[in-house]
């Protein structure tokens, strides 16, 4: 395999030239990995649902690559709880059907493990042939004490994991009742760990008495999530989780805004005053503390930026709002890697152009094609690429800023400034051997 | 009903053929599903030493109208993107389990764009749903032996192919590594290791090696068909312990009238032949632990006559992953005095084994590691192995190397666990 031998003609767009919620082009017929299935994201989730089980009825292909991947989570310091039960899917079962399966599986689950909740996660398996799981779980849950709810993740009719992930967010709702509303208590929808209660976002809110009630899916328990609409305000901070609040606006009238996570000190300040007006507080003086001393690390680290280039793969939220402050730290900005652009990202895009700025934008999911485009580029940094061989033998500096994901607001820019000046452990000797082996040692 | 909470979904025939192929150079594989299928199998290598099928493996994105009509033309793009880009010898077509349910018909697909592909075009079918991975790994081995090797030109005296290891084979490399350094010992090279680290290229000219080594029980079909097409014998077993070892350099040896040298012998069993009477005390015996070995056949069988001659342990359970090929499996066993042998057991059944025996030791994969947590002595020793990495090959389980690095890790495992003298 040469990278020589692939074309990234009609591959690549710049962002003036990129439309609003449309996928960018494929950058190959055969890709390498391609996207992330909904299954694969789905079965993620579940298990940060507390009291809960998740029966993954699919082909030996889906349930053992998600076993590992649980396993394999089980051993980073964000583990996530063993709650996946697998219940697999065989050449009979097509044939003469696998609903009296699913139904002894179910009973059996009940009666052993008593969730209160359990989630049964169809694959593109039963979508095609398309078993009516609904229609049985309806019969099922007489007979049983968990709360039942299909997710379907059917991955050939999407080009990304986002329907199932909605679809996971909207079953939620289910297990929610309507509430008398506490005043001064907020969810946060869309939020990925633990942490939420940490935040700096938590204790602005907390030092005008505003408390954030639950972070869902993250650790809510049924019982969290029944109680959840008594909120006075949701806030989703992703577009994932968008539905749930407007379902939730539907079914319980609980108000939401929709903010996603902003990088730059001035989106920052401005996504706070939109918390601030919609939780009746004044944000304002603290936020100028916080937005002041980010200003300050801006300023501290230009010196150390300045004048390099940099290839930029998605981040949670705003994406292009990350592009802006890699830009006011001085980096050119060469490639962005994208699936598409939603309308936040549009807007976001509009203020770069409006600054001159106006990088190649290129659908990520294919490793041969970013791999060539980094190659032809030769960014000085690449942020989000986890790829450190390749990074490594290209001379590139990575950034990883997965730690920066678990905070919100001006602490979360302040993570990723120190981020950006830490080499990931073990990348020095990685790049060492590379030079060695392209200096031909070998 | 097993919903594996403790344990894991067997992996399907496709994923052996996966693995099967994932080692050969100039082969690329071509999955018809969608992308996620494609993407989710990074997770699957991770847990292999963490080896990326960057460049081997990719999918042509199926989508819903594909599903719906059963239009084959992403495919068909796919195919011509990868021979016209990387110009490939050999390009696999593999299905996943939506291509068996909409019917695609992958030969019929071959049949028809063969004649403007450069590249061999090989068809995977049963998406899924023929049986477990040995089974892939099997059909992988057969179709490359009849398909893929050519007659050979001249047949090389001293050389021999090792069938059998492939990406998920357990602690491959180091016991790679071992069978390369004992034939070296003989005077004999490897032709080519199938599949591991070989290529299209060394497939079409295997059959000018003179022997056949066979590592595990899924390679015997293989082998079969070399012998029948090319008359090429071969000798089936790993090489356990210094008695085990000996006895397979002998045979290997006779097989191609190499004969090792005396010196040869004395020198490895000089470095590498302790025994574990002179690594323990009086007061360190071994011979009332109780053990459990949970590895596939080849390696089952070889650890449990190891642990009996050279530790004189015997072995209480041994719990196998498949049915092995051989159909007398069970008197090998039995053979060596051990009656109690499971195969693919679910977890309450293990569990109740487990409780039941309560060993000091056990030999297995990570899931049977972690439903015995309570063992003093766990050993990984079989995949899968998510939380285990056998990258370095100076640990080697076959071989007097292996002989040597087993008998060391079990004497200092004991020595952190001196409570299993007392009990």
């Amino acid at each position: 395999m040469k990278l020589d031998d692939i074309s990234l003609e009609g591959k690549c767009l710049r962002l003036s030239e990129v439309v609003e919620d449309v996928a960018l082009p494929k950058t190959a017929d055969a890709q390498y990995p391609g996207s992330h299935c909904a299954f694969r994201t789905v079965a993620g989730i579940l298990p940060l649902i507390k009291n809960s089980y998740g029966l993954l009825l699919g082909p030996a292909i889906c349930l053992y690559n998600a076993k590992l991947t649980v396993n394999i989570r089980s051993l980073t310091s964000d583990p996530r709880p063993n709650n996946l039960l697998f219940l697999t899917y065989s050449q009979d079962d097509i044939i003469f059907g696998f609903h009296k399966k699913v139904r002894e599986a179910i009973l059996e689950v009940d009666r052993k493990y008593h969730p209160e909740v359990l989630f049964l996660v169809t694959t593109c398996l039963q979508e095609i042939i398309g078993e009516d799981f609904d229609a049985s779980v309806e019969e099922i849950q007489r007979m049983v004490k968990a709360r039942l709810l299909v997710i379907h993740t059917d991955n050939f009719t999407c080009e990304d994991a986002a329907p199932g992930i909605e679809n996971v967010f909207l079953s939620l709702s289910e297990l929610m009742e309507p509430q008398e509303t506490v005043e001064g208590s907020i969810n946060l929808l869309g939020f990925w760990t633990s942490k939420a209660k940490t935040t700096e976002l938590a204790r602005l809110l907390g030092s005008e008495g505003i408390k954030i009630k639950n972070a869902i899916p993250s650790y809510c328990s049924p019982e969290d999530l029944s109680r959840a609409p008594g909120v006075s305000l949701n806030i989703a901070l992703d577009h994932f989780a968008l539905k749930l609040a407007k379902k939730m606006k539907e079914m319980f009238g609980t108000e939401y805004i929709y903010c996603e996570r902003p990088y730059h000190p001035d989106s920052i300040e401005l996504w706070y005053q939109k918390i601030a007006d919609a939780s009746g507080i004044d944000l304002d003086l603290k936020v100028a503390d916080l937005k002041r001393e980010t200003e300050e690390l801006i300023s501290q680290a230009k010196g150390s930026f300045s004048g390099k280039s940099c290839a930029l793969f998605g981040q949670p939220g705003r994406t292009l709002d990350m592009a802006f402050l890699l830009s006011e730290l001085g980096i050119e900005l060469k490639a962005i890697m994208l699936h598409r652009l939603l309308s936040d990202d549009y807007r976001d895009a509009q203020k770069l152009l409006a600054e001159g700025i106006d990088p190649l934008v290129f659908r990520g999911d294919n490793a041969l094609q970013t791999e060539k485009l980094l190659s032809t580029l030769r960014p000085d940094i690449c942020i989000g690429c986890r790829d450190y061989g390749v990074l490594a033998r290209q001379g590139i500096e990575p950034c990883m800023l997965i730690p920066s994901h678990f905070k919100l607001g001006f602490e979360a820019t302040n993570e990723i400034l120190n981020l950006m000046r830490q080499e990931p452990a073990g990348f020095w000797a990685l790049r060492y051997k590379e030079q060695l082996l392209n200096n031909g040692a070998v | 009903m097993d919903l594996k909470l403790k344990s894991y979904p067997a992996p399907s025939d496709y994923f052996g053929v996966l693995w099967g192929l994932s080692g050969v150079e100039d082969l690329l594989v071509l999955e018809h599903g969608s992308t996620g299928t494609c993407s989710y199998n990074v997770v699957n290598y991770m847990i292999m030493n963490k080896q990326s099928p960057k460049g081997k493996l990719f999918s042509c994105g199926m989508d819903e109208d594909d599903v719906v009509m059963g239009r084959d033309d992403k495919l068909k793009r796919a195919v011509e993107e990868l021979d016209q880009t990387f110009h490939p010898k050999i390009i696999a077509l593999v299905a996943t389990a939506v291509t068996s349910v909409i019917g695609l018909d992958l030969g019929g697909i071959i049949e028809e764009i063969q004649a403007r592909t450069d590249a061999k075009l090989l068809s995977f079918a049963s998406g899924g749903f023929a049986g477990d991975y040995t089974l892939g790994i099997k059909e992988v081995f057969r179709k490359l032996a009849m398909e893929v090797a050519e007659e050979p030109k001249e047949r090389k005296p001293f050389s021999v192919n090792v069938i059998g290891p492939a990406i998920d084979s357990f602690n491959n490399v180091s016991d790679l590594a071992e069978l390369r350094r004992l034939l070296s010992l003989l005077g004999a090279d490897i032709n080519t290791v199938f599949t591991c680290h070989t290529s299209v290229g060394e497939i079409e000219s295997m059959a000018s090696a003179s022997l056949n080594l066979v590592t595990r029980d899924a390679g015997l079909g293989a082998a079969q068909i070399l012998e029948d097409r090319f008359g090429i014998p071969y000798v089936y077993g790993l090489p356990f312990g210094v008695k085990g070892t000996v006895e397979w350099l002998k045979e290997v040896g006779e097989r191609l009238d190499l004969y090792l040298g005396r010196g040869t012998l004395a020198s490895e069993l000089e470095r590498y032949g302790f025994s574990i009477l002179e690594l323990t005390t009086p007061l360190q015996r071994c011979d009332h632990l109780r053990a459990v070995i949970s590895c596939p056949y080849d390696y089952a069988l070889g650890l449990t006559k190891f642990m009996q001659k050279e530790w004189g342990i015997n072995p209480s359970l041994v719990v196998l992953p498949n049915i092995p090929d051989d159909p007398k499996f069970r008197e090998e066993f039995n053979r060596l005095g051990l009656f109690d042998v499971l195969i693919e057991p679910d977890t309450t059944t293990l569990e109740e084994a487990m409780a039941r025996i309560d060993p000091h030791i056990i030999f297995g994969n990570s899931y049977d590691l972690h439903i015995a947590k309570n063992v003093p002595i766990r050993v990984h020793a079989a995949f899968p192995a998510f939380d285990y990495i056998y990258r370095f090959d100076g640990t080697p389980f076959v071989g007097f190397r292996g002989h040597a690095y087993l008998t060391q890790t079990f004497v200092n495992l004991l020595n952190q666990n001196p409570e299993v003298f007392r009990n």
